[in-house]
């Protein structure tokens, strides 16, 4: 059993490594997705909570339930670009399949405000 | 020991079921966010007070980042608690030795409080009950220190 874990461990590390080295050329995956008009900017990252969360002055007329909305349907998507990209970036040195099966689908959409 | 790892296989299967619907809901320190997200930082519910608003497009967007990070770090503890509840805590010690520290202990940091993006919401100031000089017998009876 330890056996396994020290096994499994030792094979984490080696793919970390593998992405680190990676992540460090081809710089922070992250998806940056923007209200058409501006309103909402969020900045994501990919199986985690976004990195930032920018509002503009205008975006506050659209009063809290409106705005709460907005940034919900943009979060998503920069979320789903950012694991897109993660995709993308990874699939070299990780098993695609493997990344799709842990929810970091190779989806390309324009709508998402990125293009490879 | 087939037995169980057996049952070990059918407890993780539960687990991953279990994750994957795993989502904390956290109010902000301040009281004017609230946020829903699962251990992957999903937003599943966002709600604003309107008094947030009042403090500017910059503190909205700093106070909703920070509270989706918080219910985030909420969900994900949730689930390692999960996972050793089902697991049991040895299982749960390796899969923190892999995966890195749950929340709780990677966060708690005791000595430097956590900054607030935005200043709290201002307490309502009660009045201070009058005193009444009051010589009537229901006065007496509400003073409990006046009681034999």
């Amino acid at each position: 059993m330890d056996d396994d874990v020290e096994r499994a461990a030792r094979k984490v590390r080696d793919v970390e490594q593998a992405v680190s080295q990676h992540v460090a050329r081809s710089g922070p995956i992250t998806g940056r997705v923007s209200s058409p008009d501006g309103a909402v900017t969020v900045v994501a990252t990919p199986g985690g909570p976004p990195q930032q969360i920018v509002v503009s002055p205008a975006a506050l007329r659209m009063g809290p339930q409106g705005l709460a909305a907005e940034i919900m349907r943009i979060a998503e998507k920069a979320q789903r670009s950012a694991s897109s990209r993660l995709h993308h970036t990874l699939e070299r040195v990780v098993d695609p399949r493997e990344l799709t099966e842990l929810g970091f689908a190779p989806e390309q959409d324009e709508d998402l405000g990125w293009r490879r | 020991m087939a037995a169980v790892n057996e049952e070990r296989m059918q407890a993780t299967e539960q687990l991953q079921q279990d994750l994957a619907r795993t989502a904390e809901t956290v109010e902000h320190p301040n009281g004017l966010c609230m946020v829903t997200a699962s251990a992957k930082g999903e937003i599943k519910a966002l709600h604003l007070h309107p008094a947030l608003l009042q403090q500017g497009a910059r503190a909205v967007g700093e106070v909703v980042t920070e509270t989706v990070r918080l219910a985030t770090n909420a969900a994900v503890q949730t689930s390692f608690n999960r996972m050793a509840l089902a697991l049991g805590d040895g299982m749960a010690i390796d899969v923190e030795s892999i995966a890195g520290d749950s929340p709780f202990r990677s966060t708690w940091n005791p000595v430097v409080p956590p900054k607030s993006a935005a200043p709290e919401a201002a307490q309502e100031r009660r009045p201070r009950t009058p005193v009444v000089e009051d010589p009537d017998e229901d006065a007496f009876f509400e003073n409990p220190f006046g009681r034999r």
